[in-house]
């Protein structure tokens, strides 16, 4: 309660003219229980799709009674609700910084035992009853800190550069850009004013979160009673789109499935030094594969210990295709090693990769009841099951040096299954690209490879042309891939869609239940106005107050 | 000081003894009345009552120290690599070793004198020791610590007839051990899935242990036999205790230290086949470095060994008997891989696990008197 008028009064103060008018007849209410709310003239408008919004407010601000925002709500009932996105920058950035503060404040509520809230920035827009302005209003300049009233201006020009709301998402909290703007001569009280109103770091969700938020066989697709904690209407900045990007990987490594995907750069390394051309080097230097191979080793201890010890991250909950990536980095790092002449590294990698794919072999087969990332129809990401024994053959012909029963029982494996998933090739369309279809090559290149090797033992016009059949396919897939990814990064722009799998919030929001319906419902406006009922309302507020 | 210090050693244990066996009869009456009421809760028993709390946990004692003693006579027997580092261990006397080797039977003894007792007076808590999914697994420790004090012992050849017999006398409770428990997972209702915990890797390493003794006996098929058993129970059990299908709940947490039996079970099949084989090849290196690289996985995570680390108990011992094997078969690594590297690997791992053994007696001797058993932890699984 105290922090809810901490928050009235900063809100009161921070803001100049344009206070939104559902909080400024709430806290009139809270403050003085004595002053009639009076609907304040504005120029505001809100950016934003939904209701629940509202209820964010109203959650956010601990209302005794309860007729208040209902009456407020209701006052704006019969008109439009917008979606639009804000025509200036500044603008853009304001608006944010408003939102900011309501997910500090709610950060700070939920830290202190209330009710979860959800951190969300859509703010319902609502329309003047006079204005009868509709669409992309300019958002007016706008201080959302509590303390420095004089200062508005500046804190507006410095937050202007960056948006406080990604902040948590930056290796430094935003310190590194304070650093850049300092260096520009920026003055010091503003340098104060930022400091002291850092936000909060947002809080890693625990891994029964990334099961609960998200679907979809890579765990990429937001369910729908979810919310995010970056803004899903707006385009994220470029980094944060950009899969395993530097400044989103602590929410990445936490990601069940993205974090096989830390391994993909050294894989990719060592791949390169195995099919380095004769005209660049001849011999590379056994030191190269030390250095290549310690990120592995020290990736591997970790996941590979969190499944034998873990209780959030143990294998059965986990268990997925992706997690072929992990233990494909061992082979390959076998077969380079045994290339460049190592006897007992790679024998090492060979062993440890061998013993954790038939872990990984079992529990993918058997489904455990307890997974939940298996998807009931097939992704590109399966085809991982052919990469291992494929690699893991060649593997083990360079150890032994010859291609003996070992190396033929995995090239088998490895036959069987491209063939197994390939003859599925109806469940495979469909899809929208994504760079999720680059994991169809890997493999396919591998298996071809394999397959190669296998023709220049067992000489027959069989192998010969399965070995060109299979190349072929893999170079055609390739280049298609390629040119894709190039069509669609340059001209279609949109190879990078927001990466929601890093943006979930901490805690599920207690609330959301209630306005699933509400959700689940078109984005119509006029849905969204029958939904929202006085009941409702009521409703969720008496259960906050029964809590 | 190593002798004073197993001198307080003997000391306790023949104290133990005596306290035991005195106390064995009036009481027992009486604590075997109230547990008879069927209490649903560990009951904290008196002092005297030792033997209805004492369980097979404590032969991990006996395990540390007969595998230390096979670490040292694996040491110190000749080796043709000029390299080697193994002079070392001959500047230390050999009546050292002795030594080591009387206080390993020493224990083990008293050990077994104790728990026969136990299965005297208390067959009921046995019973239930046989049910609980940890408890029945250390039934092997008795047997893997005599087969180990007969592969090190310094005045018996493995090829005579007084080493067959012995061979035999402590591996068929193992088969039938074996038998029994591999057959319930199977079967009847103590499924795998339910049951599996670190500690169930102590039958494979019964199994394995078994083989290699054979192996050095001579007897190629039974050791080949008992390693097939051993092998693939361990290929099962190891897919499913990663799997993790129960989550923590298989094991408390002052059980942590078990989790080192992880990379003892690999150490041990790797040593088996070795002795099978009769050179150090590529599936032995394979399983070598396999435990190598659980090893090194555990003891990056120190974080899953502070709860059990708080107070000490008989479980800590749990940490010397695979480090011991660990070493073992850094030694048969390094003789084979003749190498700079191998070589400092085996020397920094003995070294590990006869520190580790010195400070588990030390503590042992300090803190007596958290080792003795307070309660029956099988009480809960006796049924009223």
């Amino acid at each position: 309660m105290v922090e809810n008028k901490e928050f009235q009064a900063s809100a009161m103060q921070g803001f100049q003219e344009e206070l939104p008018s559902l909080l400024t007849a709430v806290q009139s209410k809270v403050d003085g229980f004595d002053t009639i709310p009076s609907p304040r003239p504005e120029n505001t408008t809100f950016i934003g799709l939904e209701i629940k919004d509202i209820e964010s407010q109203i959650n956010v601000i601990d209302i005794p009674s309860p007729d208040s925002p209902v009456q407020v709500i209701k006052s704006h009932h019969a008109h439009s609700l917008s979606i639009s996105m804000p025509s200036s920058p500044s603008g853009l950035y304001i608006e944010q910084d408003q939102g900011d503060l309501i997910s500090q404040r709610s950060v700070a509520n939920g830290t202190n035992g209330q009710p979860n809230l959800p951190i969300n920035f859509k703010v319902v827009n609502f329309e003047q009853p006079k204005q009868g302005i509709f669409h992309s209003q300019p958002m007016p300049l706008r201080n959302s800190h509590a303390k420095a009233t004089p200062d508005q201006q500046r804190m507006l020009r410095s937050s202007r550069l960056r948006d406080k709301r990604y902040d948590s998402f930056k290796t430094w909290s935003g310190k590194l850009e304070r650093q850049i703007s300092n260096l520009r001569g920026k003055s010091q009280e503003t340098e104060e004013i930022i400091a002291a109103e850092a936000p909060e770091p947002e809080p890693l969700p625990p891994v029964d979160r990334y099961f609960d938020a998200l679907a979809g066989p890579e765990l990429e697709t937001l369910r729908e009673s979810e919310q995010l904690v970056l803004p899903e209407d707006k385009k994220w900045p470029f980094l944060l789109r950009f899969p395993i990007s530097s400044f989103a990987v602590r929410r990445e490594y936490y990601h069940p499935i993205r974090v096989n995907f830390f391994f993909a750069p050294w894989i990719a390394c060592l791949f390169l030094a195995l099919g380095v051309p004769p005209s660049v080097a001849v011999n590379l230097h056994g030191a190269l594969w030390y250095v290549l191979m310690t990120p592995i080793l020290c990736l591997e201890l970790k996941i590979y210990g969190q499944w034998m010890s873990g209780g959030q991250r143990r294998l059965s909950k986990v268990a997925n295709p992706s997690n072929h990536l992990s233990i494909v980095g061992n082979f390959v790092g076998a077969l380079l090693g045994a290339s460049m002449g190592l006897k007992e590294g790679p024998i090492f990698f060979f062993a440890i990769g061998l013993a954790h794919y038939s872990v990984l072999f079992v529990t993918l087969y058997q489904r455990l009841p307890t997974n939940e990332t298996l998807p009931k129809e097939l992704h590109p990401v399966f085809f991982l099951f052919v990469a291992a024994p494929s690699v893991a053959c060649m593997a083990w012909a360079k150890i032994t040096g010859e291609f003996g029963y070992g190396s033929r029982i995995s090239y088998f494996i490895a036959l069987f299954l491209y063939v197994s998933l390939a003859v599925r090739i109806n469940f495979f369309r469909g899809f929208r690209f994504s760079l999720a279809w680059w994991a169809y090559t890997f493999p396919m290149t591998g298996a071809s490879i394999a397959t190669i090797r296998y023709a220049s033992e067992v000489d027959n016009p069989f192998t010969q042309s399965l070995s060109v059949a299979l190349s072929g396919i893999s170079t055609i897939t390739v280049t298609g891939l390629l040119l894709s990814t190039v069509i669609h990064a340059f001209v279609l722009h949109d190879l990078f869609p927001n990466d929601i799998s890093i943006a979930i919030t901490e805690r599920r929001t207690k609330s959301n239940n209630n306005y699933a319906h509400v959700r689940t419902a078109s984005s119509d406006a006029k849905d969204i106005e029958t939904c929202l009922s006085k009941q409702d309302t009521e409703e969720a507020l008496n259960k906050m107050f029964v809590k | 000081m190593e002798t004073g210090e197993k001198q307080i050693q003997l000391q306790i244990l023949t104290a133990t003894a005596t306290t035991t066996t005195s106390a064995t009869t009036a009481p027992a009456l009486l604590t075997t009345d109230h547990l008879e009421l069927g209490a649903e809760h560990t009951l904290p028993l008196p002092k005297f009552s030792t033997v209805t709390g004492f369980h097979a946990g404590y032969f991990r004692i006996s395990l540390s120290l007969c595998g230390l003693a096979l670490l040292w006579k694996t040491l110190s027997a000749p080796s043709t690599d000029p390299l080697a580092l193994r002079p070392i261990i001959h500047v230390l006397p050999s009546v050292a070793f002795v030594l080591l080797w009387s206080l390993a039977l020493a224990s083990l003894v008293v050990l077994s004198l104790l728990y026969v007792a136990r299965c005297l007076f208390r067959f009921r808590s046995v019973r239930a020791e046989f049910d609980h999914h940890v408890g029945m697994n250390y039934l092997f420790a008795p047997w893997i610590s005599w087969l180990l004090l007969l592969q090190s012992t310094p005045f018996l050849h493995p090829k005579t007839k007084c080493y067959h017999l012995l061979w035999w006398v402590f591996s068929l409770p193992i088969l039938v051990l074996d038998v029994k428990i591999y057959g319930r997972w199977i079967t009847q209702g103590k499924f795998l899935s339910m049951v599996a915990n670190p500690t169930s890797q102590i039958s494979m390493i019964g199994n394995l242990v078994g083989a290699r003794a054979a192996a050095e006996m001579g007897q190629r098929e039974s050791a080949v036999c008992m390693f097939s058993v051993g092998i693939a129970h361990y290929l099962v059990l190891f897919v499913t205790l990663y799997q993790r299908f129960l989550g923590n709940d298989s094991l408390p947490a002052m059980l942590r230290p078990v989790f080192f039996l992880f990379f003892a079970a690999p150490s041990m099949a790797s040593l088996a086949w070795h002795s099978i084989s009769s050179n150090f090849d590529t599936p032995c290196k394979m399983l070598f470095f396999l435990s190598l690289f659980l090893f090194a996985s555990l003891v990056s995570r120190p974080a899953l060994f502070k709860r059990s680390m708080r107070k000490f108990s008989v479980s800590w011992w749990a940490y010397s008997f695979p480090l011991t094997i660990l070493a073992l078969a850094a030694t048969e690594y390094a003789q084979e891989v003749k190498g700079l590297t191998s070589n400092v690997l085996m020397l920094v791992l003995s070294m590990l696990s006869v520190i580790v053994t010195l400070v588990l007696m030390a503590f042992t001797a300090i803190r007596s008197n958290d080792l003795l058993p307070h309660d029956d932890p099988f009480a809960i699984n006796r049924t009223p």
